[in-house]
């Protein structure tokens, strides 16, 4: 008889989706432990209090891409969570110009009328448009993709009928479908819109997290990617959680505890433990075993099977494929304490336009240049950045008066070609304040104190494998079928008993919560059926 | 307008001889109306020099489908084709050059002095390609399915395909769903080390496209190239490219097209939306029932139709449609042998390439996607001279340089003021690996992108008629819900490369397009 704790499932990482898959198991009365490496839950999607009083959202820092489903049957509403809606947009030009829009349609239309009559008149069609071709993806977002490589019939019916969608779809829009899953975000743009601004800004989402220019074809997908939004059923909404995104987390940890699952942090797992072939429990770091007749990881793929387990053990061409599996991420955080709100060269004074989002990256130009430096393996000169100041919208993120200033870096590749990060990540940092200086003149006279976050921190702080946000870049050949590895995009792995419940899996990164709620059924099925 | 001909096709590009032979064959009466004085368009053969005979445009086939060679007999109409053996040499900066071997096995025994990894995993890469080629292979010499309203015939046929794909295997079958949504660096990496050897393969996956090797969905190019190779890859026809036009010609003309050159279509007539016939510059009217244009999509909506005939969000889909080329051509007449100092004292290699790794080849691109001419372009040099003597006095040689990137629109200055600049960067660059390329150099011709567009009437100077990137491919090629070779305007057809498969000279387009010419027009029309 092996010593140590018997658990039904035991969920490796406490990250928002390996919460979930923890409160799914425990909804369904499982006996379940989520281990969290930290001393606090939250994973990536954390706040912290880095300097007295000022809580700062460390790296993820707006939410809108949760699934409606995962609020509604966690009723996370009821642990604390609450989003505040981010209504508008900036975009400051360095040419005296910027863009500035609100969320309704009206107001952004005359904005963007101040620069282009066309482009005012085109925007509503190509709302209308990415909000329809989102309704086409959203369904594929929280199923499990059926095996492209099986030969049962079953699951080839079930291939046909993801297509089904399709035919909802007229002619026009199959075609316009397959341009924008194949096109670059640019040259999907340029075909619609004459404003710079507006391109950049609505490019920039076509690229952000990933290691691509809006000049990369595929790009234009990842724009519908981050289309998902969906706060109060509003397309490309995004929001603030009430707390910082650490809150949601929190909200998350309650709700499965409240179900009955156990959530211990400073609990880093060093291995997973196989016999015959199946996972039968993990070993911590401090030598201590737990035992389940089921593991789910949501660490990443990369962690997963080639730190936590013995790569010997696996199959080979699974093994190649993990190590081809591409994340290098592209980003870094900077966060700052500041003692007021800033006055933009643009825009100054207090306004709206400081409690939504900000881009600073002026161009599609500018942005694809910025890829360039990274490309050959330095951060970028002039760096795209999204900037916003939750603390705008939520006093409990700073002292009264006082303001967090939460920035989302591109690019910033993890290998370097010269020097460690270490070494430069204060230099990356400066980098930074220079290029929002030039938008914000007496910005450095406001700071009380910096965070930098590199992608090397990120995976030192946070286990992401080369700092990469999304858990492995998301390009299609990493997609659907293809996530993690093909043949394996279904939670399961060579493993009997080892799940991926993390963003590594279908349907990849960003706060969803739906590969954690996936796997959770996946796994649920498998216990029911006693595969597992 | 009076049909004196059942079809007349605007352009004696090849594409538009191999319609004209396909419907003659059918018993139409047909009419190629070309505005040069010679056949061919884009697969020419010109003198540069007194007896230097090089192929302005197209120096290498390789792709030209085997059906068509065999229906039309073209060998008997003197068509050869000669082989490139080593298909390709890689020139490498300072290290050994590699030459790549058309058998798999002794190019492997190549690369192992390099690296023996990468000699391991080369033939297993070309079969897995070949595999995934085969594949695809099918899908050319058809037309592609109706979105809308496929037939059952179009159901069996990409049914079969599918099945064929699950045939691989599924290691293979994951691979063919892969690499053409991944860039050519991705799936480079996972098979070489060899900077010079993924440099290579690039080259052939990114050949006329605008586009650098980091760019996902490039991986597409390398299915592309590996189609081509199965097909008998890269060669030289005997007596120069325009050997090819000449045999086609003859092909047509044997089949009953009439041919004439030196006529220029100036615009296509057409009455209640439907195409009737066209008009030369020199006025004079010639009717048909059905016109093919083998002119580029831009040219043929854009220049030879009024915007009257077209609504308007069609005329936008073709405005969009990407058709900027990125590629110049140096011919260089040499009185001396080349030499290669990598290579051995008397070695003359039918083809090299000059670009030794990705990056240089990403740098390349960077320099073109914001609008100027690449410091450091790619290099693909012909040297026809190497396997055909005759087209050059005895004992001299002729280099053809496909130049890679060299944007069309410049975001500074005018082609006129930059070619001569650009011949010299050229001649740079190739008197590292080629000592005696300007001592040698008796006659030079540099094409730029506006050249290409001037001489042989290809907008943009794309070579391909348009970008070969997944968004136009296939049912999408040129424009979504055009892609079956017909057009908005009746009894108008595109024979060229702006319609599937698209650009290479494989004959596919010209041949599907009067597949479908036959399959509207089942009986020959009266000839009123």
């Amino acid at each position: 008889m092996q010593s140590g704790s018997r658990y039904d499932a035991i969920v490796i990482g406490a990250g928002h989706n390996g919460l979930v898959t923890g409160a799914y198991l425990a909804k369904a009365g499982k006996r379940v432990v989520v281990l969290e490496r930290r001393r606090i839950v939250g994973g990536a999607t954390t706040t912290d209090e880095i300097y007295p009083g000022f809580k700062f959202t460390v790296l993820s820092y707006v939410c809108s891409m949760l699934r409606p489903e995962v609020i509604r049957e966690l009723n996370l509403p009821a642990f604390g969570f609450k989003v505040i809606p981010q209504e508008c947009n900036f975009i400051p030009g360095l040419d005296g110009e910027y863009l500035f829009y609100r969320g309704d349609e009206e107001d952004t239309h005359n904005a963007v009328l101040k620069f282009s009559k066309r482009d005012a008149e085109a925007l509503p069609r190509f709302d209308a448009l990415m909000a329809r071709m989102c309704k086409f993806i959203q369904p594929l977002l929280t199923m499990t993709v059926p095996d492209i490589g099986s030969l049962n019939p079953f699951e080839l019916r079930k291939l046909l009928a993801l297509a089904a969608p399709l035919r909802e779809l007229s002619e026009e829009e199959v075609y316009e479908f397959a341009r924008i899953m194949t096109m670059s975000a640019a040259d999907y743009l340029d075909e619609w819109f004459e404003t710079d601004l507006l391109k950049a800004g609505l490019s920039a989402s076509g690229v952000i997290g990933t290691f691509l220019g809006p000049r990369s074809p595929g790009t234009a997908y990842v724009l519908l990617h981050h289309s998902f939004g969906e706060l109060d059923g509003a397309y490309r909404t995004w929001g603030y959680v009430r707390g910082g995104t650490g809150a949601l987390a929190e909200a998350i940890a309650n709700a499965a505890r409240h179900l009955g699952a156990e959530v211990r942090v400073n609990a880093p797992v060093r291995s997973i433990l196989v016999k015959d072939g199946r996972a039968i429990g993990v070993e911590l770091d401090t030598g201590e075993k737990l035992y389940a007749r089921v593991v789910a990881s949501s660490a990443d793929p990369k962690r997963t099977f080639l730190k936590l387990l013995e790569p010997s053990t696996l199959p080979q061409d699974f093994v190649r494929a993990i190590r081809n599996f591409n994340i290098e991420g592209s980003s870094g955080k900077v966060n700052l304490a500041l003692s007021r709100l800033p006055d933009f060269a643009v825009l100054p004074g207090n306004g709206p336009h400081l409690t939504g989002d900000v881009t600073i990256g002026p161009s599609m130009d500018y942005i694809e240049r910025a890829y360039e430096d990274a490309k050959y393996g330095d951060f970028s000169r002039r760096p795209y950045i999204d900037m916003c100041m939750p603390s705008a919208l939520d006093p409990t993120m700073a002292p009264p008066g006082k303001h967090i200033m939460s920035m989302f870096i591109q690019y910033a590749p993890y290998h370097l070609k010269k020097g460690t990060w270490p070494e430069r990540r204060e230099e990356f940092g400066d980098t930074v304040i220079d290029t929002i200086e030039e938008h914000i003149p007496k910005i450095r006279d406001i700071i009380l104190h910096r965070q930098v976050v590199s992608p090397w921190d990120m995976e030192q702080d946070f286990g992401l494998t080369g700092g990469n946000i999304f858990h492995g870049e998301l390009t299609p050949n990493q997609l659907l079928f293809f996530r993690p590895a093909p043949g394996w995009a279904r939670y399961r792995t060579p493993v009997k008993g080892l799940y991926l419940c993390g963003s590594g899996a279908h349907p990849g990164g960003g706060i969803m919560g739906a590969p954690g709620r996936s796997a959770a059924r996946e796994i649920l099925k498998d216990m029911s059926i006693w595969k597992v | 307008m009076r049909s004196e001909y059942d079809a007349i096709v605007v352009g004696g590009g090849h594409n538009g001889l191999v319609a004209a032979a396909y419907l003659g064959r059918a018993g139409r009466r047909v009419l190629v109306l070309e505005k040069r004085p010679a056949v061919g368009g884009a697969v020419a053969t010109e003198e540069i020099a007194k007896g230097f005979r090089a192929p302005t445009g197209a120096a290498l086939a390789g792709m030209f489908r085997p059906e068509i060679l065999e229906e039309l007999q073209l060998a008997r109409h003197g068509l050869a084709f000669l082989p490139c053996d080593p298909a390709v040499v890689a020139l490498a900066d300072g290290g050994k050059p590699l030459r790549m071997w058309r058998d798999p096995n002794r190019a492997a025994a190549e690369i192992a002095s390099v690296s023996p990894a990468d000699a391991a995993a080369y033939p297993k890469f070309r079969a897995l390609m070949a595999k995934i080629a085969g594949v695809v292979d099918p899908l050319l010499l058809s037309i592609p399915p109706s979105i809308s309203a496929p037939s059952l015939g179009d159901e069996w046929f990409l049914l079969r395909r599918a099945l064929r794909l699950r045939r691989l295997g599924k290691e293979a079958m994951y691979d063919a769903l892969r690499i053409p949504f991944m860039s050519l660096k991705a799936v480079l990496d996972e098979w070489f080390e060899t900077e010079l050897l993924k440099a290579s393969f690039a080259l052939h996956g990114l050949f006329g496209v605008f586009r650098g090797p980091w760019s996902p969905y490039t991986g597409f190019g390398l299915i592309h190239h590996f189609v081509a190779e199965s097909n008998g890859g890269w060669s030289f026809i005997r007596g120069g490219s325009a050997s090819l036009s000449g045999a086609l010609a003859a092909a047509a003309q044997a089949a009953g097209a009439t041919i004439r050159t030196g006529a220029e279509v100036r615009r296509i007539a057409t009455a209640d939306g439907r195409a009737t016939g066209v008009e030369l510059a020199s006025g004079e009217t010639i009717g048909a029932s059905v016109v093919l244009s083998n002119a580029d999509p831009k040219r043929t909506f854009l220049t030879l139709l009024s915007s009257l005939d077209l609504d308007a969000d069609f005329l936008m889909r073709v405005r969009n449609y990407q058709s900027d080329g990125c590629l110049a051509k140096v011919n260089l007449a040499l009185d001396a042998p080349p030499q290669i100092p990598a290579l051995g004292a008397a070695e003359i290699p039918p083809r090299i390439q000059i670009a030794p790794s990705l990056e240089y080849i990403e740098r390349a691109y960077d320099d073109a996607k914001h609008g100027g001419i690449s410091e450091s372009p790619t290099l693909d040099v012909a040297i026809p001279t190497a396997v055909d003597p005759s087209l050059a006095p005895p004992g001299k040689h002729i280099l053809s340089v496909l130049v890679q990137y060299t944007p069309y629109r410049l975001k500074r200055g005018k082609w006129d003021d930059r070619r001569e600049k650009l011949g010299e960067r050229v001649l740079d660059l190739l008197e590292e690996h080629v000592p005696n390329v300007r001592s040698a150099l008796v006659g030079m011709e540099t094409l730029t992108p506006a050249d290409l567009e001037a001489r042989f009437g290809l907008t943009g100077g794309h070579i391909f008629h348009g970008e070969m990137t997944l968004h136009q491919q296939y049912v999408l090629r040129p424009v979504p819900g055009w892609g079956r070779y017909r057009t908005p305007i009746e009894n108008l057809y595109l024979c060229g490369s702006g319609g599937h498969p698209g650009g290479g000279i494989t004959g596919a387009p010209g041949y599907n397009a009067a597949h479908a010419v036959l399959e509207d027009h089942a009986r020959a029309p009266r000839t009123s």
